[in-house]
């Protein structure tokens, strides 16, 4: 399995702030992939440099095989950049005019049956359209390029959710067409928990967790049980977070196979509630050790 | 590329043609009336009494032509900074104002396409409408300019001479370099500052510390100047001023060389040293005409200038050198592009 985007302790810093720092992942190639991890953490950062708007300060990124140099042609890569930006002044039919003006491979008949299908007024000017349009416009934009990879940064932030659910099923529909490889990154995972069947989960530059959805959710499980230290837990077993209230004790753990301890009620975990634990571990040790003295009181 | 830089600076064009059209009216009404003034005047072909037809004819030039002569300077001159704010500054910071630098450098085309074609085709707009407004305005004023050569002590609203300060800037060829250097400066300040309200103000400022510094500092000396003397006995023009026993001397202009730009000037003694003492015959009321007082006395005027024969040798290296700064800001913005923004 090829990668589309390999880095190896990338960072980049504006003035004294890293705004990503030590960043080492790969995202494999034939997947629709779901960056996820709070504001903050880095995926906007990380996109900027993987098509080339940003240059790194340290490390490497190589995207479909090469560094993505700054300045350089984008042939094989569409990109839609955070809030979709389009001319305001400019009508749909001057984009795609645009797209077309700046992109030999430009596939005109998919981008105007795009359109026609979203049911966007050709003579519309951007600035005119709603979120969702925008949006739709700016994905045809760089779908229409016939890229091998498609960067999407937060493309369903700024939609209602009747938008998002259209854009998302639209977005499966062209992916699944194309056969095209997908990264998309969201603060939410409710927004790609339908579309991805890859996840990523950065937090604070660094990856949390990684793999096929249908893995991780094979891999994961929710233990209930009477209250107690997660620490006296049977080997093979990775605590990813833990809750107790008076009685009870919650953990999501991490495990190769099945659990087989009696004494909790194993039950499987949602994706949501998989992203969260790994996003909460964000607090760091110091989180950690809260739950420890939770335990022993 | 071409395509999506017309399509953006459609708008701009549109409304430079407009002022050109405007422009072209303004003196295409006014310009017929003036010329049948100057043909009628006895200037054009005259063999005697020139200065004096000339200044007769600048004479009866009054309303509205001054107001169109002073509104052609004006327009020619502040065409350059207005292109360089709103054509220059803008372009590339209204990109990242709006974000769209980031669907425009994400493209197939390289960010340097990109920028050639946005350099191009309104950096070569912005040089043919400015050198438009000065081709037609120097036309129009061509009568004046040719009676204000013949009579230069003639009054006169505005820069009459060639050399003078806003005449040498509305005509000629230079316009065209100061064009595509205003331009040029606002688009490259726009890779640094990122802002476009910002951009234009510094556009704005550099552009007029560089208009004042240009003739004030650096036009004089872009020649060697002649050195020379001239009588005060006969055909002086200019103003003697005297205070008590201490006078000077300025020339308004150089005879024999009409149109010369008089960087410097002061009276001198017969033996070459600077003068700015009445001799004492010349003081009191029974010393008759002052100025052949002086002459009796061997008082010359020492003048520094510019013939007016370098004119165009002025205009083609003051053209060349704002059009080898605008080539290096120009580099210098591919140089920011290349880099990174963000």
């Amino acid at each position: 399995m090829s990668a589309v985007i390999e880095t190896q302790g990338l960072g980049k810093r504006y003035q004294r702030k890293w705004a990503l720092s030590d960043c080492t992942l790969s995202i494999p190639a034939g997947h629709v992939v779901g960056l996820v991890g709070p504001n903050g953490a880095g995926k906007s950062t990380l996109m900027n440099l993987a098509v080339g708007l940003l240059a790194p300060t340290a490390g490497t990124i190589e995207v479909l095989g090469r560094p993505p140099a700054a300045g350089a042609a984008l042939a094989r890569v569409g990109y839609l950049a955070q809030d979709a930006p389009v001319y305001r002044a400019l009508s749909v039919a001057d984009h795609l005019k645009l797209g077309a003006r700046l992109n030999p491979d430009w596939d005109a008949g998919l981008a105007r049956s795009r359109v026609e299908r979203l049911g966007l007024d050709p003579h519309q000017k951007a600035g005119t359209l709603s979120g969702g349009q925008r949006a739709q416009l700016a994905l045809t934009l760089a779908a229409a390029k016939r890229p091998q990879l498609l960067i999407l940064d937060e493309p369903v932030a700024s939609l209602d959710p009747l938008a998002r659910r259209e854009f998302l099923q639209d977005l499966m529909e062209s992916t699944a067409e194309h056969e095209l490889s997908v990264v998309l990154s969201s603060h939410l995972i409710g927004d790609l928990e339908r579309v991805c069947d890859y996840l990523i989960v950065l937090v604070g530059s660094k990856v949390r967790v990684t793999g096929t959805v249908e893995e991780l959710l094979a891999t994961h499980h929710l233990l209930t049980g009477q209250r107690r230290d997660p620490d006296s837990l049977p080997a093979g077993l990775a605590v990813v977070s833990a809750s107790h209230t008076d009685k009870q004790t919650t953990l999501l753990v991490r495990t190769g196979g099945q659990v087989f301890d009696p004494t909790w009620i194993v039950s499987e975990v949602t994706l949501e509630d998989l992203v969260l634990a790994y996003m909460s571990q964000a607090v760091g040790q110091a989180g950690r050790r809260n739950h420890h003295l939770e335990v022993h009181q | 590329m071409t395509w999506l830089t017309w399509r953006q600076f459609r708008a701009q064009a549109i409304t430079a043609v407009v002022a050109l059209a405007a422009f072209a009216i303004l003196l295409g009404v006014t310009g017929p009336h003036l010329a049948s003034m100057y043909a009628s005047s006895g200037v054009p072909g005259c063999r005697a009494t020139c200065t004096d037809r000339a200044t007769s004819f600048l004479g009866v030039v009054t309303g509205v032509y001054t107001l169109v002569y002073t509104l052609g300077i004006a327009a020619v001159v502040l065409a350059p900074a207005l292109i360089g704010i709103f054509w220059g500054a803008p372009l590339i910071t209204r990109e990242i104002e709006t974000g769209t630098f980031r669907l425009a450098w994400t493209q197939t085309i390289t960010r340097g396409r990109w920028l050639a074609s946005k350099l191009a085709l309104p950096g070569l707009a912005a040089m043919v409408v400015t050198e438009g407004f000065s081709l037609m305005y120097s036309w129009w004023a061509a009568p004046i300019t040719e009676a204000a050569r013949l009579a230069p002590g003639a009054n006169f609203p505005v820069g009459m001479g060639p050399f003078s300060l806003l005449a040498f800037d509305a005509h000629g060829i230079v316009p065209l370099g100061y064009a595509a250097f205003a331009f040029t400066l606002g688009v490259t300040t726009g890779t640094f500052v990122r802002r476009p309200l910002p951009t234009m103000a510094i556009t704005l400022a550099v552009f007029a510390v560089v208009q004042v510094a240009m003739p004030l500092g650096i036009r004089p000396h872009l020649f060697s100047p002649v050195h020379s003397t001239v009588s005060v006995a006969q055909r002086f023009s200019g103003q003697e001023s005297v205070s008590g026993d201490t006078f000077t001397l300025t020339p308004d202009y150089i005879f024999g060389q009409p149109g010369a730009w008089v960087l410097a000037s002061h009276a001198v003694n017969a033996a070459g040293q600077p003068a700015t003492v009445m001799p004492a015959a010349c003081v009191g009321p029974d010393s008759g005409n002052s100025l052949a007082c002086l002459a009796s006395h061997g008082i010359e005027v020492a003048v520094t200038y510019q013939p007016v024969s370098r004119y165009w040798a002025f205009q083609w290296t003051e053209t060349a050198i704002f059009l080898a700064l605008a080539l290096a800001l120009a580099g210098l913005c591919f140089w920011r592009l290349s880099r990174r923004l963000s």
